[in-house]
């Protein structure tokens, strides 16, 4: 029994020897928070010699940061809802009726799931700044709104699992084609609701594309548009670029905590489903 | 069969027809905020994208003209344009490669039983979490071709001489190619152990009795059952490679010169900042065609692979 158990221990040295090393660009960020810009230059990847807590006093009363917080919150929330709950009726009414017209509809949403937004991104900059919503956090949810049909393709692959007698059984019991869809389907399909709407927070908080092309305002930055602008503001203050960065971050690691599970079961069926 | 039986039935069939037609009506209202947003916001700017690549449409002017392929011939001279192409390409099949093999023997072993197997994984799969954008100027700062750089102070400690990471043109693409897989790799060897998981153990132990090497078990029963995890995971990279914005804008700004420019960069710079509405649609347009052909060659090689395991 010993040599398996000293391999098992090889295994874990190597392993935890690599996977420090992997992460030492996050220990480096986390450590330089606490020093002042002359520490950090001196020696960026030693721990610092003291706490400095300067930095995040500093993020910490700047109001943008907050203003940015929200700004993200604001346009994360509205548009994985309406993703979710376009994507769920559209999935829905495939399910409950299947006709020519819907499965010619249902080939062409494939173009939706396929084309990347870098195509289409030019004419929608027209459209929007057409309707005066360019420099506009309702613009972003608009242009967001395109990933409804990546919704679409997940939960209605997840619906084809189901037991379609359920919804035939609450239609018998002569419930409405809408109330059905509230009171039977989105409880069944809460899973993949979860799952999916994961993976579409992860975008659409981290995204970088869109809020850069569209906003201009600093008082509509999102997170990550305000941590690359603070890069440019404190040209040589890296410190305080990297206490940005962590409270920026501390939302999405959080995140990341609770919903673990979801994204790797997400990797698969996102996987199975194509 | 009373008189009653049929009237039953035939009022049971004239509800189920009217049943029908009133889930009919629901289901085209439900399908119809998707079908509105797949109109806006996918077929009519493909379409415009497609007609404004063949005109000289700039903004300014308010008749454009139709010039055939003419901005097509434009990307192939265009010094920016080329460079991005070319950088998008390497960075896409490189970064491929690189994870590919990196995260399947990194999936092997995260796949056995070892102390901290949890905490490894968490390190390897967290630089997926935070914006990549953000990581990008991290990334920067370790890189910075200056002395005080991360990885050149230590050089200079060690008494060697710093390297100009980011600002020779060679070293700055594997710079970033390098990021990208360091960012990756760690998520893509998860979605391979998930799939890892699913072989059957007996595969193992009968291999096992018949003499087989752990090398042998490698390439004659793990390869091969992953082969539609790699479809999945080099397709995921292929496409995501092809559309990489954030990391090298934020970890070089394309540079030095056009070293590390990208398709989307282009497209961005040259459509919205310069406002070459013509010019940038061509870009987009041989762009969609690189991921559409790219996608679809994937769902019909899926298609073949699961009609081959099932």
């Amino acid at each position: 029994m010993t040599r398996p158990l000293r391999r098992r221990i090889v295994l874990s040295v190597v392993m935890i020897a690599l996977a420090l090393f992997v992460a030492i660009p996050l220990y480096f960020i986390v450590i330089n928070t606490f020093k002042t810009q002359a520490g950090m230059v001196g020696s960026p990847l030693a721990p610092p010699t003291e706490l400095f807590f300067g930095n995040y006093h500093d993020v910490f009363t700047d109001p943008r940061i907050y203003r940015s917080f929200l700004n993200t919150l604001y346009v994360t929330a509205a548009a994985v809802l309406l993703q979710l709950l376009v994507g769920a009726l559209a999935a829905y009414a495939m399910i409950m009726h299947t006709s020519r017209l819907n499965t010619v509809i249902a080939n062409l949403l494939l173009i939706g799931f396929v084309v990347p937004g870098q195509s289409t991104l030019i004419p929608l900059y027209r459209m929007l700044v057409g309707m005066k919503l360019v420099d506009d956090l309702n613009g972003l949810i608009i242009m967001y709104l395109g990933g409804s049909i990546f919704c679409y393709f997940l939960i209605q692959g997840y619906m084809r699992t189901l037991p379609y007698e359920m919804i035939e059984a609450a239609r018998i019991d002569g419930a409405g084609a809408l109330r059905i869809f509230w009171s039977v389907v989105l409880p069944l399909i809460k899973p993949i609701l979860v799952t999916v709407g994961v993976f579409q927070t992860m975008w659409v908080w981290n995204d970088f594309l869109i809020p850069t092309v569209f906003i201009s305002s600093p008082a509509k930055r999102t997170v990550v548009l305000q941590v690359y602008n603070a890069v440019s503001e404190f040209t040589t203050d890296w410190p305080m670029f990297m206490t940005v960065s962590v409270v920026a971050l501390i939302p999405m690691v959080i995140f990341f905590i609770f919903t673990q599970r979801h994204i790797v079961s997400g990797l698969l069926a996102g996987g199975v489903k194509g | 069969m009373s008189l009653t039986a049929t009237a039953t039935i035939t009022r049971a069939k004239r509800r189920g027809r009217k049943a029908g037609w009133r889930q009919i009506t629901a289901s085209q209202a439900f399908l119809l905020p998707a079908t509105i947003i797949f109109i806006v916001l996918f077929i009519v700017p493909l379409g415009q994208s497609f007609w404004w690549s063949l005109t000289d449409f700039t903004g300014y002017n308010p008749n454009p003209n139709f010039i055939g392929f003419a901005n097509y011939a434009t990307i192939l001279q265009d010094p920016s344009m080329l460079a991005g192409l070319l950088f998008t390409l390497l960075f896409a099949v490189g970064t491929t490669v690189l994870i590919t093999a990196l995260a399947i023997p990194l999936a092997v072993q995260l796949n056995k039983v070892f102390f901290g197997r949890n905490l490894v994984r968490s390190l390897w799969f967290f630089p997926a979490i935070p914006s990549m954008a953000i990581l990008g100027l991290v990334w920067r700062y370790i890189l910075s071709p200056l002395d005080s750089g991360v990885v050149n102070s230590v050089l200079v400690k060690l008494g060697l001489d710093s390297v100009g990471w980011l600002s020779t043109d060679a070293l700055a693409k594997v710079s970033v190619i390098v990021v990208g897989v360091w960012a990756a790799t760690g998520w893509h060897a998860v979605l391979y152990t998930a799939y890892l998981q699913s072989i059957p153990a007996e595969y193992y132990e009968v291999a096992k009795i018949d003499g087989a090497t752990s090398r042998q078990q490698f390439f004659g029963i793990t390869l091969p059952l992953l082969t539609p995890a790699m479809v999945i995971s080099t397709f995921l990279l292929m496409t995501g490679g092809l559309k990489v914005f954030d990391l090298p804008y934020t970890l070089t700004n394309g540079g030095p010169g056009f070293s590390t420019y990208t398709i989307t960069q282009s497209i961005v710079v040259s459509g919205v900042g310069q406002g070459r509405y013509g010019l940038a649609s061509a870009l987009a347009v041989l762009f969609t065609f690189a991921v559409g052909i790219l996608s679809f060659s994937q769902l019909a090689l899926t298609k073949v692979i699961e009609r081959r395991f099932s």
